[in-house]
């Protein structure tokens, strides 16, 4: 067993949330919401951020690797997303299997996922159990014991995962798949996130073991604990199960950099399998954590979410071109928060043969050049912003923690500044009218535009 | 057996190259568990039979109002098919007072959405606003589900929504599959008919979705719930003055079905599918059943969850699938078991094979009990999960209504997942999973598959 040494920790900042209740205009208690968040780093590297909430006896324990299937090896598409399966095939202490049945036989769920930009690991467990899952999260962390059968044990299911969700579906990978390969130019951005099949099965142990150690270290993470329990012990736990881990010295990452677009793109296939035609379109973010940024957010409710959207009231309340329009900044892979480079505004719906993808992309410039051109209502803004709170709150406080954990663990990494959090509705309440009319003008702009269409390959 | 042979000479390898190995260590226990207990409800009844219950919960400023009624696709007649839900459709498309762009806009404002879900037994109007904005959302739920307008202009655009929406499902394998198996453990009764044909559909005229919501729409039939952050004395009056004058209307209907299945592979059609579609199921009992509860911990033990032996096997072990579930899957006073999987349609009977042997392998040998220990802490777990939010909340409880239930059914719940003995968990396998008349649906490459199913069944198309 090896030697476990008592770290120092440095805290960074201890906010104490509160729920703030003041009178509202017609006299009904408006909520306010902020969360706790405490936010040390240890020694090695590893972002440590906690935040208790103790409405239910429960705990989520969320780790964060700096890992997204963008950066990938080229030779290896997929293998992000392969390497997660990985981390549940044995390390040190927990064989095969036993990493998933410590937190389910202790009444516990659990997943991990792989993002453009991070890829994530969380458990929510009853909140006497967090010791138990720290030490299995720290012995993960501290190394693999993967052998070749479970390397291909995994590559078929993977493969199947790949087949259940894409190949065997008639719209399979749209619009997820298919819309960055197009919108995107460097190659980091613009390829198969899920993988080819022919690059799943090239896979080998050592890319395995080459992966884990350039990526999979302390000072590569994040590790979010939010729940029910004591903010020292737990700091304790953490310190004792993953203070001794060393750390790694850390590759610089790949150029991600994309270049402004400057005349519209587009894409197509015929899916065999699908009876309807399909349609998305796509444009560029503004860079993160700008003012236009924040106006992206305010518009992508204007226009998009809900059924009091513009684009919704357009081709479906009055044109009846779809019954639905779904997408959104990061759609459907995550939201507007957890991501960390080049990213996409998307909308993609279905239609019939008998209404044009021409038709409906008129119907939507007609949107789009009425937010380019005049300032939106202050109603629309103000109706934007209550939705876009009350989507905040049920990020921060749903999912048994595992929203809030996602910002926690996505700021801190991409950030270094979990506390952002509160600091979210301010920047989205600084948004102006002229600030949306400007940034629909500069984002929304016809030469920066992504078309991608699917063609119904069979009769229905 | 084949499985503890494979671990006598794991063991018997571990003991001469231990040695080699540094000792492992064993996870921290963790510490003593703290109290849960179940979020206090209120609950009355208005004259009319409308009844509500209100839970206060949590620390978020939002809360979940649903309106609940017992009306879905087992109120329709066989050439009915989705008139329940395109009469859902119809009422998202204003009130009385508002019209579609006004509801939506009125939603919003209170930071919501109307979310409406058509089912089987129920049909459900949602939001989750909020928390100022409660007794507002109250009322216009209350205007949605009494005073629809029901324009006639909208009624072809729904229709052609719906037609999209049913081709797009027809091209996918799993309601393929869940088609096929409804058709053929229901029968006649509405349960079975899945889907509707396009014709069906083009027929249906405004006056049939007036008759429908006239017929089955009352306060006799509607539950609200409302779960969350809110000033409990508000809601109660808004509830009161909102939905005390509503017709009583209709009780519930109420047609249990009468099953049927029998040992047969079902074969639909999927030219070139990389994968199979496998549906095996048969009738078991509903929730108001006194064996419910311990056929739950078997079907969690079998194929429940990630730890479950069917997926250690197919998925872990062989590497045949990526997501397989068996489930009890209820209705009003009706229930089946179902092991589901998409499985490389060249290992479709080898597939088979191994869930067969596993149910098998229950019905002839109760399990160790550390592993159902294990299952019992994880559904004791998942129960505190699903009482720990607004929706899961909510619908607990409406579970519970719907299959009217004691309250004792959440009370005692974990107890009684506890009570659960390895003799009981063999018993239920013994007693429900009779491998004998499971019937097996399988959506696949005919050319490729018919070959491997050979030997689990005759084949019935």
């Amino acid at each position: 067993m090896r030697q476990l040494r008592s770290r120092r920790v440095w805290a960074l900042a201890l906010l104490v949330g509160l729920l703030v209740a003041c009178k509202g205009g017609d006299g009904a208690a408006v909520a306010e919401f902020s969360v706790p968040v405490e936010y040390h780093k240890l020694d090695n590297g590893l972002r440590v951020v906690l935040s208790q909430d103790s409405t239910a006896p429960i705990v989520t324990v969320a780790v964060y690797y700096n890992i997204g299937f963008r950066i990938e090896p080229q030779d290896r598409t997929g293998f992000a997303h392969l390497f997660e399966h990985m981390m549940f095939q044995g390390s040190d202490n927990l064989d095969k299997m036993e990493f998933i049945k410590l937190v389910q036989r202790n009444g516990g769920v659990m997943n991990g996922s792989t993002r453009f930009d991070f890829t994530n690991y969380f458990e929510i467990v009853p909140a006497h159990k967090l010791e138990t899952m720290l030490w299995a999260e720290g012995d993960r962390m501290r190394g693999l014991a993967i052998t070749q059968e479970n390397l291909t044990n995994q590559q078929g299911v993977v493969k199947n995962e790949v087949k259940v969700n894409v190949l065997n579906q008639p719209y399979g990978g749209f619009p997820w798949l298919d819309v960055p390969q197009v919108a995107f130019t460097n190659w980091y951005n613009a390829h198969n996130f899920y993988g080819d099949l022919e690059d799943l099965d090239a896979a080998t142990l050592e890319d395995v073991k080459a992966f884990f150690d350039s990526y999979y270290a302390p000072n590569n993470a994040a590790l979010a604990i939010i729940g029910d329990f004591e903010p020292a012990q737990a700091l304790d736990w953490v310190q004792k199960y993953f203070g001794d881990i060393p750390r790694v010295e850390l590759a610089a990452g790949p150029d991600l950099s994309e270049p402004r677009q400057e005349e519209p793109r587009s894409g197509s296939r015929v899916a065999p399998k699908a009876n309807r035609p399909a349609l998305a379109v796509a444009y560029h973010m503004p860079e993160r954590n700008t003012p236009e940024y924040y106006a992206m957010g305010l518009l992508d409710q204007i226009l998009l979410q809900g059924n009091d959207s513009l684009l919704y009231q357009a081709l479906v309340q009055r044109e009846g071109m779809t019954g639905s329009v779904s997408g959104g900044i990061n759609h459907p892979l995550g939201n507007m928060f957890n991501y960390n480079g080049p990213m996409l505004w998307n909308l993609s719906l279905y239609h019939d043969a008998e209404t044009s993808a021409d038709d409906i992309l008129g119907e939507i410039d007609k949107v789009f050049e009425q937010v380019r051109s005049q300032p939106i209502d202050q109603e629309t803004l103000d109706r934007a912003m209550v939705k876009m709170r009350s989507g905040l709150f049920d990020t921060m406080g749903g999912f048994f923690g595992f929203g809030r954990a996602d910002l926690l663990a996505s700021f801190a990494l991409f950030d270094d500044d979990p506390a952002r959090i509160n600091a979210l509705e301010d920047e989205f309440r600084k948004v102006t009218p002229e600030l949306i009319r400007q940034t629909a003008e500069q984002y929304l702009r016809p030469t920066g535009k992504t078309v991608f269409t699917i063609e119904a390959g069979a009769q229905g | 057996m084949k499985s503890t042979k494979r671990t006598l000479i794991l063991l018997v390898a571990l003991l001469i190259v231990a040695p080699a190995f540094a000792e492992k260590q064993a996870p921290p226990p963790g510490g003593t568990p703290k109290d849960f207990s179940l979020p206090e409800k209120t609950r009355f009844e208005l004259d009319n039979g409308l009844s509500a219950t209100l839970v206060n919960y949590g620390t978020l400023p939002k809360v979940t109002v649903s309106v609940r009624v017992r009306s879905g696709n087992l109120n329709e007649t066989a050439d009915q098919i989705w008139l329940a839900d395109l009469t859902s459709d119809m009422m998202e498309q204003g009130t009385t007072s508002k019209n579609a762009e006004a509801v939506a806009a009125a939603f919003a404002s209170m930071g919501g959405e109307l979310s409406i879900s058509t089912g089987s037994d129920v049909t459900s109007f949602s939001t989750d606003v909020l928390s100022e904005f409660g007794p507002d959302a109250v009322r216009l739920l209350a205007e949605i589900v009494h005073q629809p307008a029901m324009p006639a202009s909208e009624l072809d655009r729904l229709k052609d929504d719906m037609v999209r929406s049913l081709s797009i499902a027809m091209s996918q394998p799993q309601p393929q599959a869940d088609e096929k198996l409804a058709a053929l453990l229901y029968g006649e009764h509405p349960y079975g008919r899945m889907f509707p044909t396009e014709e069906m559909i083009r027929g249906y005229s405004l006056e049939n979705v007036q008759n429908f919501h006239e017929k089955n729409f009352g306060a006799k039939r509607t539950r609200l719930y409302v779960a969350g952050v809110f000033d409990e004395k508000a809601m109660e009056r808004a509830i009161r003055d909102t939905y005390g004058d509503w017709a009583a209307g209709p009780d519930p209907l109420i047609n249990v079905p009468e099953m049927h299945s029998g040992r047969a592979v079902h074969l639909v059609e999927r030219p070139g599918a990389p994968q199979s579609t496998l549906r095996v199921a048969l009738p078991v009992v509903d929730p108001s059943n006194e064996d419910y509860t311990a056929l739950m911990v078997t079907n969690t033990l079998l194929g429940g969850f990630f730890s479950s032996r069917v997926t250690s096997n197919i998925r872990e072990d062989k590497g045949y699938t990526y997501s397989p579930f068996s489930q009890v899957s209820s209705r009003y006073r009706t229930a089946y078991w179902v092991q589901n999987a998409d499985v490389t349609t060249e290992v479709t009977g080898a597939s088979l094979k191994e869930i067969f042997y596993e149910i098998d392998h229950l019905r002839t040998e109760p399990p160790p009990s550390a592993e159902l220990e294990g299952v019992q802490n994880y559904m004791a777990g998942v129960f505190v999960l699903q009482n720990s939010s607004r929706n899961g909340i909510v619908g607990r409880l409406a579970f519970v209504d719907l299959h009217g239930l004691s309250d004792d059914y959440l009370t005692g719940y974990v107890k009684r997942v506890h009570a659960v003995t390895p003799e009981d968990v063999k018993k239920m396998a013994e007693k429900y999973l009779r491998d004998d008349e499971m019937t097996i649906v399988v959506v696949g490459d005919r050319s490729k598959i018919k070959g491997q199913l050979e030997g689990y069944g005759k084949f019935a198309d």
